[in-house]
């Protein structure tokens, strides 16, 4: 089955991030998909082992072992692991990073014009969307991620791991197309970067056939947020399709909606 | 109590806790004693040396002298090292050697090694006189990550810190194996090392010593494979000022004294927190290895203990 964050793809086609930043804010996210012209977060090299140790995630979970295998793809040697001055850390860094600027690709909304009327999809929809789609993304490691919440979880990591998962937040807000700068800025990040972890680690011992318990799980703390949380209130419903197709599709997949 | 029997009190103290660490530590040296340095002078307030002529501590010497005199310091072996190692560092170097040799690695799973023939790896230890790093290297690839086939050669330029390299051995199960060898060399013409031939070249509390620091960085390039790595584990620039103070406060206060009472060797206690203090800051140390090709990991290096101490790595590109 594919996922729903595919399915909109494929119904609505391509949805171009119109970057309105304001310059203030801009200036202090500077991670943003969008934001190209940013140097990469780890040299030629190190992406270079980085890229082939994660394809030995999988068999060898985010270990030393994965990195030294990953180092023999790429041309070089077991002691070559050594650039990566926060070893395994580094390769669970490396994954974070990069499916979150994968997600712009992974997940496409359609322009309002090429929606039509009919099927507008809100924020709030969206940002559920681009939950999962990242989610999902941890699929094919899911059986090791506990490892990684191990080492993240590491004192002189932890700082870096929540930073990168407040940008993982921004990200998903950001593509969602939400503009606004007002003071539920802060809180709209700190709910869903909670919502996004929780669930996370709920993927991780989550048996249900194609994860479904997981989408259920998400779908109940962001409902939480909307009931508790007045000030997301603006922002309607997370899942408010007001397109009747678009929701019967997705429920025929085993969402609920 | 009077001051002399305090003394003596002291100097037998440190004797009983040196002789109780020697029995379960292999002999370790980052302290150098040197006879020959008679006259300290102050630091120099030209950055810009004469040529032909280098740092022997502040004290500026003849190239060829000082190696001859860095030489002389090490030759004579005194049983008080050991005590001063402890004092000067508080017993943190061993921590310091530990956590270099884990953070390095050395040696391969058999179990996820491709291809039976790259076995293990070829390290080579310079300045590891008494082979305090390269048993330590030698336990990690065995007991961690179960290689029985990676090997290290100690380089020293000294014969008589090899002679005690060899000894200490002895009491280690690497005497007589195929895993552990001595040679005598000089780190800046390593010419019996062929190039492209080592997997991981380290050198701990060495490289100050040596009269052409570029120089050796450059050997070490040559020699290392292509993916290889560089390691230096060294005294440094303490970042944090108040610290800083205290730290030169101590160390050029009360190490030479302590160096007096323990060894009787006040001047070669002064050369050691001398050539501490003359070595390049960690940016500056960092720029030497990149300049010679290395690639080095994130900022490219990592302090210990604020500072007292760092470890620089490089990389060689493939
Ligand atoms: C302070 S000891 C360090 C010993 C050991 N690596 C440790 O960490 O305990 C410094 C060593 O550097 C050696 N040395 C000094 N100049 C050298 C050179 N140019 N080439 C090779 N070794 C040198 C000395 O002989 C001495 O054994």
């Amino acid at each position: 089955m594919a996922p729903p964050a595919r399915l909109s793809n494929s119904i609505f086609g391509i949805f171009r991030a119109t970057s309105f930043r304001p310059a203030l804010l801009r200036k202090c996210r500077l991670y943003h998909s969008y934001e190209y012209s940013q140097p990469p977060p780890f040299s030629a090299t190190a992406s270079a082992i980085l890229a082939s140790a994660i394809t030995h995630v999988p068999s060898y979970g985010f270990t030393s072992t994965a990195l030294k295998l990953g180092a023999g793809d790429a041309g070089y040697l077991d002691v070559s692991t050594n650039l990566l001055p926060r070893g395994v850390f580094d390769l669970v860094n490396y994954h974070l990073i990069m499916q979150r600027l994968a997600l712009k690709d992974n997940v496409q909304f359609p322009s309002a014009s090429e929606q039509g009327t009919a099927k507008k999809l809100g924020i709030g929809a969206k940002v559920r969307t681009l939950t999962l789609a990242r989610l999902r993304a941890n699929e094919p490691i899911i059986h090791r991620w506990q490892e990684a919440l191990a080492i993240m979880a590491q004192p002189s990591y932890v700082p870096t791991s929540l930073a990168e998962l407040a940008r993982l937040a921004d990200e998903i807000w950001f593509l969602a197309g939400d503009t606004s700068v007002d003071t539920s800025w802060y809180t709209k990040r700190a709910s869903l970067s909670a919502i996004y972890s929780a669930t996370e680690i709920f993927m991780t011992q989550d048996t249900s056939k194609d994860f479904t318990e997981t989408e259920q799980f998400l779908d109940a703390r962001l409902e939480d947020v909307t009931r508790i949380g007045g000030f997301l209130g603006a922002l309607g419903e997370w899942v408010d399709y007001t397109g009747h197709s678009a929701v019967n599709v997705l429920r025929s997949k085993g969402v609920r909606i | 109590m009077n001051i002399q029997t305090s003394k003596l009190l002291l100097r037998h103290q440190l004797l009983e806790g040196a002789k109780r660490r020697i029995s379960r530590e292999p002999y370790r040296c980052f302290s150098c004693s040197i006879r020959h340095a008679q006259h300290q002078s102050q630091p120099p307030k030209s950055p810009q040396d004469t040529p032909g002529t280098t740092h022997f501590g502040f004290e500026k010497v003849a190239e060829a002298l000082k190696e001859q005199r860095v030489g002389a310091v090490f030759s004579s072996v005194a049983s008080s090292y050991d005590t001063m190692n402890d004092l000067m560092s508080l017993g943190i170097h061993r921590l310091w050697k530990d956590h270099f040799v884990r953070n390095l690695n050395p040696g391969r799973n058999p179990l996820t090694s491709l291809s039976a023939s790259e076995r293990g790896w070829n390290i080579l230890d310079i300045a590891g006189g008494t082979g305090d790093i390269a048993f330590r290297m030698l336990d990690h690839a065995s007991t961690i990550n179960n290689d029985a086939h990676t090997r290290v050669t100690v380089a020293d330029i000294n014969p008589d810190m090899l002679a005690e390299g060899k000894k200490r051995a002895l009491a280690t199960p690497y005497a007589r194996s195929p895993r552990l060898k001595f040679v005598e060399a000089n780190a800046e013409k390593l010419d019996m090392i062929p190039d492209s031939s080592v997997d991981l070249y380290t050198v701990a509390f060495g490289i100050r010593n040596f009269t052409h620091k570029d120089a050796a960085i450059r050997e070490a390039y040559r020699v290392l494979k292509p993916g290889g790595v560089f390691a230096c584990l060294e005294f440094s620039k303490v970042n944090n000022s108040v610290f800083d103070a205290l730290y030169k406060r101590w160390s050029f206060g009360a190490i030479p004294l302590i160096g007096q009472l323990v060894a009787g060797d006040r001047d070669s206690y002064q050369y050691l927190v001398e050539s501490i203090e003359r070595f390049p800051s960690q940016t500056e140390f960092r720029d030497m290895i990149q300049e010679a090709g290395f690639l080095v990991p994130g900022q490219g290096w990592e302090d210990l203990t604020g500072g007292i101490a760092a470890v620089h790595k490089g990389v060689k590109p493939i």
